[in-house]
């Protein structure tokens, strides 16, 4: 077999040229010479907040599941029992929130008509919730109490059609799990808080204005 | 140097150099010169092994989704649940989910409640296990201003502070699983196709990565893995499905599902999940107790995108009131 070969110098110089042209070709894929060029900014992961499923906030009916701290729904811990509570109006006629009660933000409506709080608050037992038509609910029941005055967003939630509906969509194969008004709405001031966005996509070669933004 | 003398002489009886002109040094030469030779090409086509990736016999020789026996498919998610195991050392569980008999999917999205926040784009991502680097979507949300439903002036790289933003409304866009899919009918191979549940589904071992379908879609819903998708291994989702959430190669197409990994085992789509505003509805629009049915029998629904076009999509926006 080594007959084969025609052993004259020339073909050695041809032998040895191909051989270092395969090594310099073994090299450059070593190397990585032409090889993707890298990408032009890594792109950090997203935040977990922006895929966790929890709602805008928690309910009342949330918080007592989850063991959470309750303590500021005990009223009769501050406030005395059946002595009638007078509410404070400034000037306008608008209820002054005592310092105890500074988280509460009254924005419930455009108008300012319903920021009295015996409009929902039951003057007569702080505990419970009342509607306009002479129910008394527990503080857990508040859709009910919601739906006294929202009354078609109220059957829509009834629908599962307004709000958050997670779970299963075919029900025989398993639960649905309904949130309430509270979950997301804060009852005092309802319309949804506005919210930091998720980022925006990163694009390979994004236009010439948005790139600029980026830099 | 005996051994070789003798070699050489009893085959050609002749001195160090014979008739042929074969000589010791020149011998010694020319296998030396063949030996660095052929470990240089060895060296050089080294890359080549990198190919694997590309093809496998068993991925070569694998039918089409629909011609697959069950046995066939069984053999399929083993092999798909191997290599993402040994590319991302988790083992997933790969299924291939049917659809549901009497179901037709229908997607209903409240335009009056979306705040633009997002976060069904990413929950999408994770849900779907898309490439990070480069970043592959199949949500778009698009920054509208109010009164216009030209999608030329919608915004996709918004990046406000907070949203909402005053005088905009939010549109995301994503695959509308159109009854009539231009997609489908431009595809040369028929790696996509419609399922018996309205979903367009992409057989990925099947996509020959020509882009058709990209180019036909009015919607933008369909995205190319230029590159091989980059996933890390802790997002990785282990829930997978052939017609889904699988892993896909570089140079293949992919785009919405409506989550087929999640929707036919009954459960909601992952976007929807996340939607802190609820705007997101979706179900079986053949049961007339379902939401997509009461949204359909009684809110505005006003448009399917693009109706002009007769794509007739299952994907309706509708408002309050």
């Amino acid at each position: 077999m080594i007959r084969a070969v025609n052993v004259q110098p020339h073909s050695t110089k041809v032998l040895t040229l191909v051989t270092l042209a395969f090594l310099g070709l073994a090299a450059a894929f070593y190397l990585d010479l032409w090889g993707h060029p890298a990408l032009d900014r890594a792109i950090p992961l997203v935040d977990t907040n922006f895929i966790s499923t929890a709602t805008a906030r928690m309910s009342v009916a949330d918080l007592m599941r989850s063991g959470g701290d309750i303590s500021s729904l005990d009223c009769y811990g501050c406030h005395e029992k059946n002595k009638p509570l007078k509410l404070k109006l400034d000037a306008e006629g608008n209820v002054v929130v005592p310092k105890e009660h500074d988280d509460i933000v009254m924005g419930h409506g455009r108008h300012n008509r319903n920021n009295n709080c015996f409009n929902c608050h039951d003057e007569t037992n702080l505990e419970l919730l009342q509607t306009r038509d002479g129910r008394h609910l527990k503080i857990e029941e508040s859709p009910a109490l919601c739906g006294s005055c929202h009354g078609p967003t109220y059957r829509d939630w009834e629908a599962g059609v307004h709000g958050r509906t997670s779970g299963y969509w075919k029900r025989s194969l398993g639960p649905i799990e309904r949130k309430v008004c509270t979950s997301c709405h804060n009852p005092h001031s309802p319309p949804f808080p506005p919210r930091q966005p998720a980022p925006r996509p990163h694009l390979l070669h994004p236009p010439a204005e948005v790139a600029a933004k980026d830099n | 140097m005996n051994t070789d003398e003798h070699g050489l002489g009893t085959e050609e009886a002749g001195g160090p150099a014979n008739e042929r002109g074969t000589s010791r040094r020149g011998f010694l030469r020319t296998s030396a010169v063949l030996a660095s030779g052929m470990a240089a090409l060895a060296a050089s086509l080294a890359p080549l092994r990198e190919l694997t990736d590309c093809t496998t016999v068993e991925r070569f020789l694998q039918k089409h989704y629909k011609e697959m026996t069950p046995e066939e498919m069984n053999k399929v998610l083993e092999r798909i649940a191997r290599e993402v195991e040994k590319q991302y050392a988790v083992r997933p569980q790969v299924k291939d989910y049917k659809p549901m008999d009497g179901v037709e999917f229908v997607y209903c999205l409240n335009l009056t409640r979306c705040i633009g926040c997002r976060k069904c784009v990413h929950a999408c991502v994770a849900e779907n296990n898309q490439s990070r680097n480069p970043e592959i979507q199949y949500i778009r949300v698009l920054k509208m201003p109010h009164g216009s439903l030209d999608m030329e002036k919608g915004d996709h790289y918004y990046a406000p502070e907070s949203v909402p933003e005053k005088g905009f409304f939010y549109l995301p866009v994503q695959c509308q699983q159109c009854k009539n899919p231009p997609c489908v009918k431009v595809c040369p191979v028929k790696a996509t196709w419609q399922e018996p549940d309205g979903i367009t589904v992409i057989d990925y071992d099947w996509c020959i990565g020509c882009r058709y379908c990209e180019a036909a879609c009015p919607y933008f819903a369909r995205r190319f893995n230029w590159t091989r998708p980059s996933i890390p291994k802790e997002r990785l989702n282990p829930n997978m499905s052939y017609l889904g959430n699988r892993p896909r190669r570089q140079g293949v197409m992919e785009k919405c599902h409506f989550c087929v990994q999640r929707t036919r085992q009954g459960r909601y789509p992952a976007c929807l999940e996340v939607c802190p505003a609820g705007a997101r509805k979706f179900g079986n629009v053949l049961d007339p107790d379902s939401e997509v049915a009461y949204i359909l029998k009684n809110k505005r629904v006003f448009i399917q995108l693009k109706e002009e076009l007769g794509t007739s999509p299952r994907f309706f926006y509708y408002f309050d009131v």
